[in-house]
């Protein structure tokens, strides 16, 4: 545990210290305010709903996680510290979660950050509650599985940009899986339907919280960080 | 303290190391040598558990590195070839995270670092960020993060590399050192390296041991025959009728130079003589000399250097391609040859740290070998 929370607080230090992640900050507030400003300021709807919003801020996470998780095993790759962490008494398993625990703490600041949008609605119009605090619970969940496929692509390579890259792509092939089998309720679709990453996410839009959806998110971080692992495992037997 | 049993390494169908034996005791300092690529860093990585080997065990303290991985860690200090620093940290946040990470009590932390911090000689830069460190400190600060868990075995993958000849020396005491507690086993290439910290070492060759014992030991054992080197006052002439008689050694002239009137510096002669034995005949050779009535200006018993013994065991190959060149050659422009070579070496009559130069003082052990066989 201390040595997990030792590589989430280095993580952390990392975060606070490299433009990256600014940069992503960045990226991150000016797109979803500006398209915030589009749909609500410039379009003004007739009623006052957070999910007229949220849309925009969903497909900037796309390109922002795999820009806030590039880095984190890939430079330790590049750097040559994973021989430090490698031959140090600590678990894969507490150098991954450590990693990972650090990036959902940066979500959570992402998430912060979005709420200021359902603030300046409420003066606005009466805000469904518990409809933005699920939406933000379920922006955690969402994130987090996209964390883990992020960190995840990060273990591919030495390299940022290719882990970038990969991790964008896994991130969108999931993104859209249920759109590639066309829009018939085909068999190919309604088997690959349940799979993709924001159809489980439009319940806590809703106001629901229901279990299989938040199984569904714990799970897919679950099986991304385990192959993370094994992946780092797997570099002791080259 | 340390077992390594029959271990192997193969990389994608490349032999990295194979079938390595050796152990080491508690409080042995050991000296890993080798020519690049012989799989020292491999053989280390392995003992500290950042590769598996392919075959073999490796035990410490009679834990098997492989099944329990991590209480043979914690007990292994590893310092690799660059140092595993993160640039962005500073020295003390860097020096918390390792403590952390390899299990240093929490109250004994703070402790710790300061404890490492002056042991280095990294007081006052305890803020800067690593990333402004010079290749010194930043070598002591990764020391200083292999050690502060106090480790059992200390495992140092060339850690002199890069420094200057300052720097060299304060590393070189830090681990001799170190050596009082802790067993050490560290790579290098720089011969003298070896014989001025370690009591042991094992030089390794493509992959497999092919020495192992004490530097001082390897000097003379090596060496099959006695050798001396001499510098007489007298003509080249004088020094045959005394010594060609004398039917123990063998008789090489090496330089010669006549006097010059002008000067008034008399005539010396520099030779190489050789025993056939390993029986020393300083002594013998001093009375012959004084009763003739020559002096001796110097005389120095020629021990094979390190860099010798290094070059004789991993360049075999080489050798014998040079010996069948050589032994097609003319005999005379072998012994010229052989001359060009030997007043080469005696340029350099101690052969040091310089790498440049054990190579040419190797070329010329070589040379002379064949030379001595063909006459």
């Amino acid at each position: 545990m201390r040595r997990m929370m030792a590589v989430c607080n280095k993580e952390l230090q990392a975060y606070f210290l490299s433009p990256t992640s600014y940069f992503a900050f960045a990226v991150y507030v000016l797109m979803t305010s500006l398209l915030f400003y589009s749909s609500f300021v410039y379009y003004q709807p007739s009623i006052v709903d957070y999910r007229l919003v949220l849309g925009d801020t969903l497909s900037m996470l796309l390109f922002v996680v795999p820009l806030l998780t590039m880095r984190l095993v890939a430079e330790e790759f590049r750097q040559g510290t994973d021989e430090l962490l490698l031959t140090s008494p600590a678990r894969v398993t507490e150098i991954i979660f450590g990693k990972y625990l650090a990036s959902l703490a940066i979500l959570v600041a992402l998430i912060l950050c979005s709420l200021v949008y359902p603030f300046i609605m409420s003066f606005f119009g009466e805000l469904d509650l518990t409809s933005v605090w699920l939406s933000a619970l379920g922006l955690f969940f969402l994130g987090g599985s996209m964390m883990a496929i992020g960190l995840f692509a990060s273990t591919l390579s030495q390299h940022q940009m290719v882990s970038a890259v990969a991790g964008f792509i896994i991130l969108l092939v999931l993104w859209m899986l249920d759109s590639f089998a066309g829009n018939s309720g085909s068999a190919l679709q309604q088997w690959l339907d349940p799979f993709a990453l924001t159809n489980r996410f439009d319940s806590f839009t809703k106001g629901v919280l229901s279990g299989p959806d938040v199984l569904y998110y714990v799970t897919l971080s679950g099986v991304f960080l385990l192959l993370s692992i094994q992946i780092v495992e797997r570099k002791r037997w080259r | 303290m340390l077992e390594v049993k029959q271990v192997s390494k193969v990389f994608d169908g490349r032999r990295g190391v194979h079938q390595l034996d050796f152990t080491m005791e508690r409080g042995e300092i050991v000296g890993f040598l080798g020519p690049n690529g012989a799989g020292k860093t491999t053989t280390m990585r392995m003992i500290t558990g950042y590769l598996h080997p392919t075959a073999g065990s490796i035990t410490v303290d009679g834990i098997s590195v492989h099944d329990q991985g991590r209480s043979v860690r914690s007990k292994i200090g590893y310092l690799p070839e660059t140092p595993p620093l993160y640039p962005d940290m500073t020295v003390q946040s860097y020096l918390k995270f390792v403590a952390n990470l390899r299990d240093v009590p929490a109250r004994e932390v703070k402790l710790r670092i300061s404890e490492m911090v002056s042991r280095l000689g990294l007081q006052g830069r305890e803020k800067q960020l690593v990333r402004g460190l010079s290749k010194g400190y930043k070598q002591r600060l990764g020391l200083a993060g292999s050690i502060i868990h106090k480790p059992d075995l200390l495992v140092l993958d060339e850690p002199t590399s890069g420094l200057d000849p300052n720097q060299i020396m304060e590393i070189r005491d830090l681990i001799r050192e170190l050596g009082e507690n802790h067993t050490v086993l560290l790579s290098t290439h720089i011969l003298p390296e070896v014989s001025a910290l370690c009591n042991r070492m094992l030089i390794i060759n493509q992959g497999q041991l092919v020495l192992d014992g004490s530097p001082q030991h390897f000097g003379s054992a090596m060496g099959d025959q006695f050798k001396v080197s001499i510098e007489v006052k007298a003509t080249e002439q004088q020094l045959h009728n005394v010594l060609t008689p004398w039917e123990k050694v063998r008789v090489e002239v090496i330089q010669a130079s006549a006097g010059q009137a002008s000067t008034a510096s008399a005539d010396t002669v520099k030779m190489l003589l050789t025993g056939e034995s390993s029986d020393d005949f300083r002594e013998e050779l001093f009375y012959i000399l004084s009763g003739a009535g020559l002096p001796i200006l110097e005389m120095k018993k020629e021990n094979l250097s390190l860099e010798q013994i290094f070059l004789k065991l991993t360049t075999t190959e080489t050798e014998t391609e040079s010996e069948s060149e050589l032994a097609t050659q003319e005999p005379e422009a072998d012994e010229v040859q052989l001359a060009n070579l030997a007043t080469d070496e005696e340029a350099h009559p101690d052969t040091t740290s310089d790498q440049e130069q054990s190579t040419k003082a190797g070329s010329a052990l070589s040379d002379s070998h064949t030379g001595e066989d063909s006459k």
